[in-house]
Order: structure tokens, then C-alpha cells, then sequence
């Protein structure tokens, strides 16, 4: 571009210039790569059929919510079948298809395209990667595990009759529904990341992640409810019973006489130390395959 | 001050070691890093990069330690590697600007950054369309601007020219050279093929077996030697017969025929046994030392071996 004192119509060599501007080292670069991947996530900047899988995924995850809402205008907002605190009985398919899509690509890309030496040979430590793009895959689940409890919480409070009498009442379903909708989107996302960081092909890593949501799913509830005393533990290790029992006591309720938390009969606590478990052993798994992993 | 400056670094996988306490200080340019394929120039490239910790030894690139002060460092080199590493799902400008934010550089400098870097590379509409769709060369200058786009200090370079076909090579060297001496932009540039490191590089760095050979300037390297090549048309087994009477060495390289250079003498004598021959002079020239001639056996030994 030429400069701003140069005469006018004169051709300019618009050759090679340096840049003397500023470099902003080691955080910029996370946050560069953490937007890249969280547009990434969704296909955005990709062709049009890379957005079709994440976009309509995280559309299922919200029409549980709109149903309740427009149920709720129409038949009067007493009945409330779909709220915060169940909704991710709910929402476990799109998560899950959301999970084993796209997890695999977060980090899969860069492994087969060979981007990591870019990435490493660049402003960042191996560390500041893995927590990039972990902390970016994470903030795209929150769409689906967040969005529609605020969704929620929000057209309901629209829809009563009387708003400050609901506030009044009902403040602390949005801290919770907060709370949960990070805990869901942090324990299940990290999980997914680590399986797939560690799956050698896409296809592996999206069947390991299905895997571990879907499988240990009716495995959970055959051992709660034939095993006994030690069976009822697996209430803790198949993630959506899990996650489920995080929620219930982050919204302090109690689990449905059917559910498997019920029969499992296990402290409502006990679900948020093992979320934090899950959470942190996956972390590590991921922050050690990027420690080791060769560029 | 030395762009790069090694001391005893040393490099092992498992039994086979790369680097053997390699002690090495590159001034500012551009420098050929020779060595055959296995040499230890990847590896060397990838520790001075932070890539690779070394097993010991120690390492400054542009004055920071290698080790300690990898982020900071590693905002002012560029390094385009050897291997594919664009991924293929994007638009170059998509990811050229991406790198350049990764980079550090902020969002409106990143763009311009990137639109100046990728017509500096030759790279213009198809700029737009996904990485994938790209022939090999237009990968390359992909590769290339991606190295460049955040204005390094230092550039590393692995093998540039890896799966050109001629006229890319030509083109890609001759970007490498005006990357290195108009912009003054200090290169480091991996190659096997000495031709190239001839054509581009002030200086060379010569490695084997992850060892230092030989270290100068280039002139240093190619000065011109007392050979003297002749091609003829024919057979040369008659003329190389001739020049061996009249007392000349004579040696046989396939169709050419070498001899010592020993003053303006040797042209007219080789001139006038072609003519009494009646064979063509094709080629008469007197040869520079080619960098080649560092992983040829000596002279001696090759008469040795006849």
C-alpha cells in the first residue's frame, strides 16, 4: 500500500515490506488458536458441508428446550416437563453425536495434516496448545450442554405472568444451570478429546468416544441394577449417569424414583468429586500425548 | 553476532545418533545446511526450533537460548519444513492469516500481513480455494509464505524444492534468494542438492553423519580448479589416446575427458588433437570446484580404484 505522502499515480513496487508492528507473543497465539479451532468446530471458514454435521447437532440439543417453552405458551407455564435440571436426560444424543463428530478433528487435523511443527515452531508452548484447543472444543460444547438451560431458564422467566415474582423464586436455576451446562460441556469434552488425542485414525476416535458415552451407558444401568453393593458404582463411570447426578446436585434435586441415581443410591456429592476425576485424568491424559507427541 | 550459535549439541534416537557434539556458529545470510539424506540437517533444524529437545549440548538462535527462551524466540524465526503440513480443508488466506495471528501479530496486520505475503510467494486467486485442490508447487509457496508472512528475523528452510518439478525449483530458489538478500532476512537453508545451495547461499555449512565437515563462504568452496573438461563428438577413447602421447594426465568421466590445467598451452594442444582427429569439440571448459567434489572420494582414490 503506499504511503500517505506519496505522490498520487506513481506505481509502486508492491514488493516484500517488513513489519515493525507489534508481536504479541504467547497469549495472542493461544487465543488465535483457540478462536481458529472453536470456528473450526462448527465449520465456519470451511466449505458448507463441513457445517452441516456440527450445526445441525447442536440445533437437535436446543429443540427439547423450544419444545418446553412453546408448550409452555400454549398450555400455560405450569407444566414443566423439560427444566435445567433434567435436561440432559434430554439432550444425550446430540451430545454425543456432537462429541464423536467433532472431537476427533479438534486435534485429529493437526495430527494428519502434520500442522503440530507450525504450531510449534511458533510463540507457544506444547502446553499452551493442548489447553487451546481443549479450552476451544469445550466452549463449542457448552452450546449444546449451556445454551438451552439458559434458553430455558430465560423463556421462562419471559413467559411467567409475574417476572420479579419468578426472579424472586427462581435466581438461582441460572448460577446452577451455569454451573451444570460448564460441568457437562468440561467433563464430557475433555473425555472426548483425550480418547480421540489417542485414537491413531478419525474413525477409530469417533467409535471410542460413541463408545464411551453410548456403551457404558446400558452397562451402567444391567451392573446398578444386578450387582449389588459394588455394582451400583458404575453409576459413576458411564458419563451421562454421571453427569446427570452432577447436575442433580448442583440443582439440589433428587433423581427420579427410575433413575439409575436412584437405585444406585450413592451421595449426590459423589457425582461432582467424580466428574472432577474425570475431568482432571483426562486433562492430563491429553496435556502428556502433547507433551510426547512428535512434531 | 552469530544468527546461530551450537556448543557440543548432540542428538541420539535410541542407538543411532544424529548430532554429534556439533559445535557450530552461523553468521547473518543465507546458509546452505549440506549434508546427504540422514546427515543430521532436519534434526539439527528441528532442536535450533524447539522442536526436538537435544540429548546435550546447548543452543542459540538470534541470541536466546534455545531451551529456556523457546516463545519468545521462536516469534522471530520461520521455519518451513520438509513435510506436508498444510492441512487441506482450509483457503490458503484462511490459514496464512491464521499462522500470522499464532504469530502474534494483531488481526488487521495478520490480513494485510497475509495478502502481501502470498503475492510475495506468487499466489493470487487461488488463493481463495481450499489447500487441498493445490498442485505441489503452489503447496510449496504455501509452505513458504507461511514462514514468512510474521516478517522473521531468521528463516529455516528444510529442503524447499522437495517434489518440484524444474521451472518450480527455479522459481522457488530464486524467491528464497530474493527473500534473502533484498529483505535481509537471514536464511537457513537445508538442502542435499548442492546445485541449489550453489545458486542461493553466502555460505555453507557442511554436515555428515551429524558432524561438522567444513564451514566457509561458498567462494570459498567453488574457486576455480586446474580441470579442464572436454566433450567431443566421437569417440574420446582416440583423443584422450592423443593428449596421453603428447605427455598430458589424461581422465576419463564417461563422455568427458578431465585434465590438469597447466596454462593457456593445454587449450591449444587439445584444440589441434581434435582437429588432427577430425572429432567435434563439443564442450572446452574449465571447471569450477563443485561443491559436489566434498562427497566425492578424493582424485587419488578414484585413480586407485581404476
Amino acid at each position: 500500500m503506499p504511503g500517505a505522502d506519496a505522490p498520487a499515480g506513481a506505481i509502486y513496487d508492491l514488493g516484500y515490506r517488513t513489519y515493525d508492528g507489534p508481536r504479541l507473543g504467547r497469549r495472542a497465539a493461544v487465543l488465535a488458536l483457540y478462536t481458529f479451532t472453536l470456528r473450526g468446530a462448527f465449520g465456519i471458514g470451511r466449505r458448507t458441508s463441513a457445517k452441516i454435521v456440527p450445526l445441525v447437532v447442536a440445533a437437535f440439543a436446543f429443540i427439547p428446550a423450544l419444545i418446553q417453552l412453546g408448550v409452555a405458551a400454549l398450555l400455560g407455564s405450569r407444566i414443566e416437563i423439560i427444566a435445567p435440571w433434567n435436561y440432559l436426560g434430554y439432550s444425550e444424543v446430540p451430545v454425543a453425536l456432537f462429541c464423536a463428530g467433532v472431537a476427533p478433528e479438534i486435534f485429529g487435523r493437526d495430527l494428519r495434516y502434520r500442522t503440530l511443527s507450525l504450531y510449534f515452531s511458533r510463540a507457544l508452548l506444547r502446553t499452551d496448545y493442548a489447553v487451546a484447543k481443549t479450552a476451544a472444543f469445550v466452549t463449542a460444547l457448552a452450546v449444546l450442554t449451556l445454551g438451552p438451560l439458559l434458553l430455558l431458564t430465560i423463556g421462562n422467566g419471559l413467559a411467567s405472568d409475574d417476572l420479579p415474582g419468578y426472579l424472586a423464586d427462581h435466581w438461582r436455576e441460572f448460577p446452577q444451570s451455569l454451573a451444570a451446562g460448564l460441568v457437562i460441556a468440561a467433563v464430557a469434552g475433555c473425555g472426548s478429546l483425550a480418547i480421540a488425542a489417542h485414537a491413531p485414525r478419525r474413525a477409530y476416535a469417533t467409535v471410542g468416544v460413541a463408545a464411551w458415552f453410548l456403551v457404558t451407558l446400558p452397562l451402567a444401568g444391567i451392573l446398578v441394577e444386578i450387582g449389588g453393593e459394588v455394582g451400583r458404582f458404575a453409576a459413576w463411570f458411564s458419563p451421562f449417569d454421571l453427569l446427570y447426578g452432577a447436575a442433580l446436585a448442583i440443582f439440589g434435586h433428587t433423581p427420579g424414583a427410575d433413575s439409575i441415581q436412584a437405585r444406585a443410591d450413592l451421595p449426590p456429592f459423589t457425582y461432582l468429586l467424580l466428574a472432577a476425576a474425570h475431568l482432571g485424568a483426562a486433562a492430563l491424559l491429553i496435556l502428556r500425548r502433547f507433551q510426547r507427541v512428535q512434531a | 553476532m552469530h544468527v546461530i550459535e551450537t556448543a557440543g549439541l548432540t542428538r541420539r534416537f535410541g542407538d543411532v545418533t544424529a548430532l554429534d557434539d556439533l559445535t557450530i556458529s552461523v553468521p547473518p545470510g543465507v546458509t546452505g545446511l549440506v549434508g546427504a539424506n540422514g546427515a543430521g540437517k532436519s534434526t539439527l533444524i528441528r532442536i535450533l526450533l524447539g522442536l526436538l529437545p537435544p540429548t546435550s549440548g546447548s543452543a542459540r538462535v538470534l541470541g536466546y537460548d534455545v531451551a529456556s527462551e523457546g516463545p519468545v524466540l521462536r516469534q522471530f524465526v520461520g521455519y518451513m519444513p520438509e513435510h506436508d503440513c498444510l492441512p487441506g480443508d482450509v483457503s490458503a488466506t484462511e490459514f496464512i492469516a491464521h499462522m500470522a495471528r499464532v504469530n502474534g501479530l494483531p488481526g488487521d496486520a495478520a490480513r494485510e500481513r497475509t495478502a502481501e505475503t502470498l503475492r510475495h510467494v506468487g499466489l493470487f486467486e487461488e488463493r481463495y480455494r481450499d489447500i487441498r485442490g493445490y498442485s505441489t508447487g503452489m503447496k510449496q509457496r504455501v509452505k513458504l509464505a507461511q514462514a514468512l508472512v510474521h516478517d522473521p528475523r531468521l528463516l529455516f528452510l528444510d529442503e524447499p524444492t522437495n517434489g518440484l518439478d524444474p521451472a518450480g525449483r527455479d522459481e522457488m530458489l530464486d524467491l528464497v534468494r530474493r527473500t534473502g538478500h533484498e529483505f535481509g532476512i537471514s536464511i537457513v537453508m537445508a538442502s542435499h542438492l548442492l546445485g541449489e545451495i550453489e545458486r542461493v547461499c553466502d555460505q555453507v555449512v557442511v554436515i555428515d553423519g551429524g558432524r561438522l565437515l567444513r564451514q566457509g563462504a561458498i567462494a570459498d568452496f567453488t574457486a576455480a580448479t586446474g580441470t579442464l573438461v572436454v566433450e567431443v563428438e566421437g569417440d574420446p577413447a582416440a583423443l584422450a589416446a592423443a593428449l596421453r602421447g603428447a605427455g598430458l594426465r589424461v581422465e576419463r568421466d564417461g563422455r568427458h575427458l578431465l585434465l590438469p590445467f597447466e596454462g593457456d598451452a593445454v587449450l591449444d594442444r587439445v584444440r589441434d588433437a581434435c582437429a588432427d582427429l577430425g572429432l567435434g569439440l563439443v564442450r572446452l571448459e574449465r571447471r569450477r570446484q563443485a561443491l559436489e567434489d566434498l562427497f566425492r572420494p578424493a582424485p587419488e582414490a578414484v585413480h586407485a580404484g581404476r
